[in-house]
């Protein structure tokens, strides 16, 4: 087997507070997604079809679920003679090195703390990635392009609505040297508020190490330590060459809940935007045992439409437009719409669920209604932490927000959740 | 890790299992799907795991292909470790040329070095090919507490299925006195489950008394009822020998029926996912807008599109618009395109029904298959590996369609009732 030339490192540590409830204890990379897998699954199947088997993942914010998930990295192949992946959290440095005693500071903050690591591997390209966004990429077709042009750094980016959403991203202008296939980055902005170009990045990197050591180096000087803020500008200030590779295809984005909900509905559909099968989605089957959990039971009565459902179910009610995982069962008489249920949940007879996500482990007594009443204007998303006991009757409002693990004494005792509540 | 001797276990997985007709053709019954992400040998496998035993020998002979690689290394029942293991047993010549086993009792005999290498107080010696779920624990303490030299774990049956089994007659204590294999006209309908414990020394002088004695039902416990302690442990839970194509039908409806007793999951059964790419790496099954799904068990990468009513559908399975599955059982990655109908049959994998056919259809479920008729004549219809129904045939019942059938296999539109392809 020869030697992987490339080195990934993904970034996963980080929580965003816009996902709230869902990143509690586990980081964004963590969340599940597709009723069976993980956010992180794209990124690291991705890397698995690409043939990149050298893989490091940067994690910070509460690891175990991470850890837990990546197991021995088997399951994206990535264990062998010259094939591994090693998660990285922060370490506590030497104290002659006061300056690593920190946590990470940054993505560019926590390369610059595994410079050691990723310098033993000797890459001879390094590959850096988010491990939050959902979509199917060859990275081999950006690392020739890379080459191609002797890069020294070369981005992927995705065209984007310039007034409706460019201003969330990284964007760039890319000149026409490459026409469709790509070109050198001319300018860039992160975050603008009013953006100037239209191609976003999506925080797909390849650097050349030698570039990436010395930038880094350089960047602990400033006072902030992330690539699409300080690196790419710094590479483009220095007159690097900084290449922009332009990606078609779907891209997935789970920063918010509205995204995160969004992101899921593209799984449904007679040709979805996201199809896992036709991508080679691949999960770890270990992680909660769900390898273990035998075929979905739909009983009679059921009625299943537009949805997915995965091993270890049972169905006795009606689903419809909805991402069941492992473990749910809906019982009868119930309804479950424009929702995505995580594993475990159990629903119980003539629940009403619309435009709901429940984090895993909870137990909803006879006759909840959760989320979205039909024919009423506010149809936000309502979020249900993990680990609760929902009493029977309990009416949970669109938008609301219940955090995990609930005393049961928090249930209030007219058994109202208002629209838009948050239930601490 | 132990340090403390444990019962070796012996599984007998080298049967043909003929009556299952094709579904044996290229696997031996142990590797036969069931319930839709199983095979029949993953309940003894896991019921061995879940009884806290760890040392394996699976006796091989017909077929073993399938079987291996579904065993692998091991690993998906904890059977990996230092002081643990399942190791394949194949025949092996012998004293002559070829010695393929000529009975159970022979099959255990040519692997007596196995035994030898292995030693412990006792053995349990189990059967690959049944569908139930049992503590062997709780069985070996009983054993123990009876000071036995041999334990039969047994069951009562209706009378007129006794005949396929060995029957035992018990005293008061439990203790075998009378002893039939497959009675014709039985005195009992205590029948055995083909699960053993044997002292292990008792064992190994039994196996080296006389060569001639091939067989254990037919040969070692008839005369160990005889002359020593031989004992019934009576079970009372779900057990069935899934090997004719009724009973093996029947067991995967009792997994789908509303308060079922058979629940793989809640019992702890376990398989190999990664053997053959089969439920791993599998998205969740996607139901169309115009799905109607009951009563049924679905696995994941199913792409459900039609109506599947009281049916076991395995990894894979697509059922487009208008299709109709019925009270049959598909293993993985079939194909049910638009508009056909499928009832009351069996799919081998990977089958191909084109739009517009139907399987399995009329009212002569009781008009045998002509060729095998003891195989199949309660109406259900075989589609063997592979196979394509091409667009417009109809099937009627207890027909087979042998594996890899193309078009030109079939000589008309209309494959009549009892037909074979």
């Amino acid at each position: 087997m020869l030697k992987s030339s490339t080195l990934a490192m993904i970034l996963a540590g980080s929580r965003v507070n816009e996902l709230d409830v869902l990143t509690y204890y586990r980081p964004k990379s963590a969340i599940p997604f597709g009723g069976f897998a993980r956010v992180i699954d794209f990124s690291l199947s991705n890397l698995l079809h690409s043939g990149i088997e050298q893989v490091a993942i940067l994690s910070q914010y509460r690891s175990y679920s991470l850890i837990n998930h990546i197991g021995t990295g088997a399951a994206w192949d990535m264990i062998g003679r010259h094939r591994g992946v090693s998660i990285l959290p922060p370490v506590k440095g030497h104290e002659a090195h006061e300056e690593q005693l920190d946590w990470y500071r940054g993505t560019a903050d926590a390369v610059y703390k595994n410079l050691d690591f990723v310098q033993y591997h000797q890459p001879e390209d390094i590959l850096v990635l988010s491990g939050d966004h959902i979509y199917k990429m060859n990275y081999q077709s950006i690392i020739d392009y890379h080459h191609q042009k002797d890069a020294d750094l070369t981005i992927a980016f995705l065209k984007v609505e310039r007034d409706k959403s460019a201003g969330r991203f990284g964007v760039a202008d890319i000149d026409g040297e490459d026409g469709e296939l790509g070109g050198r980055v001319t300018n860039y902005w992160e975050k603008p508020e009013k953006p100037e170009a239209d191609w976003a990045s999506l925080t797909v990197l390849v650097f050349k190490p030698e570039v990436l050591y010395e930038a880094l180096e350089k960047n602990q000087q400033c006072d902030s330590y992330e690539f699409g803020r300080d690196i790419i500008p710094q590479l483009l200030a220095d007159g690097k060459k900084v290449y922009g590779y332009k990606y078609r295809g779907y891209w997935g984005y789970t920063r918010t809940i509205e995204e995160y909900w969004q992101s899921s509905m593209d799984l449904l559909g007679d040709n979805p935007l996201i199809d896992m099968e036709a991508w080679g989605l691949r999960t770890n089957l270990e992680h909660r045992g769900i390898r273990d959990v035998q075929p979905a039971l739909i009983r009679d009565g059921a009625s299943i439409h537009n949805s997915l459902v995965y091993n270890g179910c049972v169905v006795e009610g009606t689903v419809r437009n909805s991402i069941l995982f492992p473990g749910v069962h809906v019982a009868k008489g119930a309804v479950v719409e424009n929702s995505v249920l995580f594993f475990n949940n159990k629903i119980g007879e003539n629940c009403r669920f619309n435009k709901v996500i429940t984090d895993v482990n909870s137990t909803f007594g006879m006759g909840v209604h959760v989320g979205v009443v039909t024919g009423s204007t506010d149809d936000k998303i309502t979020v249900v932490g993990w680990n609760n006991q929902v009493p029977d009757g309990v009416e949970i409002g669109a938008g609301a927000t219940i955090y995990p693990h609930l005393k049961q004494d928090r249930w209030p005792e007219n058994k109202k959740v208002a629209n838009g509540e948050v239930l601490k | 890790m132990r340090t403390q001797k444990e019962a070796l276990v012996l599984l007998l997985a080298g049967g043909v299992g003929s009556r299952l007709n094709i579904l044996v053709q290229s696997r031996a019954k142990p590797a036969v799907p069931f319930a839709g992400m199983y095979r029949i040998i993953d309940f003894s496998l896991s019921n061995v795991m879940n009884s806290g035993l760890t040392k394996v020998g699976v006796l091989t002979q017909y077929k073993p292909m399938s079987l291996m690689r579904h065993l692998g290394t091991g690993e998906a029942w904890d059977f990996t470790g230092r002081s643990r293991g399942v190791k394949i047993l194949p025949p092996h010549t012998g004293f002559k040329d070829s010695d393929w086993y000529k009975g159970t009792a022979d099959a255990v005999r040519q692997n007596i070095d196995f035994l030898e290498k292995n030693p412990s107080d006792e053995v349990v010696l189990l059967s690959g090919d049944h569908i139930y779920h049992m503590n062997f624990h709780a069985m070996l303490e009983y054993h123990r507490f009876k000071k036995a030299d041999v334990t039969i774990g047994m069951m009562v049956v209706p009378i007129s299925e006794i005949s396929q089994f060995g029957s035992g007659i018990i005293d008061k204590e439990n203790r075998i006195i009378d002893w039939e294999e497959k009675p014709k006209n039985p005195k009992t309908n205590l029948a055995s489950m083909g699960i053993y414990v044997f002292d292990y020394k008792y064992l190994l002088d039994s196996l080296y008394k006389d060569r001639d004695e091939v067989d254990f039902g037919m040969h070692i416990l008839p005369r160990a009822i005889d002359n020593d302690n031989v004992f019934a442990y009576p079970f009372y839970g779900y057990w069935r020998d899934v090997g004719t194509i009724q009973s093996y039908w029947e067991a995967n409806m009792d997994v789908v029926r509303q308060g079922s007793v058979i629940s793989p999951e809640a019992w702890g059964i376990v398989t190999n996912v990664e053997a053959e790419g089969r439920s791993a790496d599998r998205a969740p099954a996607r139901y169309g807008n115009n799905a109607q799904v009951s009563a049924s068990m679905i696995s994941a990468g199913c792409i459900i599109r039609g109506t599947v009513v009281n049916s076991v559908l395995a990894p894979g399975v697509v059922v487009e618009e208008g299709a109709v599955v019925r009270d049959s059982i598909l293993f993985d990655d079939c194909v049910v395109g638009k508009n056909s109908q499928v009832d009351l049959t069996i799919f081998d994998k990977q089958v191909q029904v084109s739009s517009n056919a139907k399987v399995g259809v009329g009212s002569r479920h009781d008009f045998p298959n002509i060729k095998n008729p003891t195989h199949l004549y309660t109406g259900i219809s075989l589609i063997g590996k592979e196979a394509l129904v091409p667009s417009g045939v109809s099937i009627g019942r207890n027909c087979i369609v042998n594996s890899h059938s193309k078009e030109d296999a079939y000589p008309s539109n209309n494959v009549a009732d009892g037909e074979t392809i």
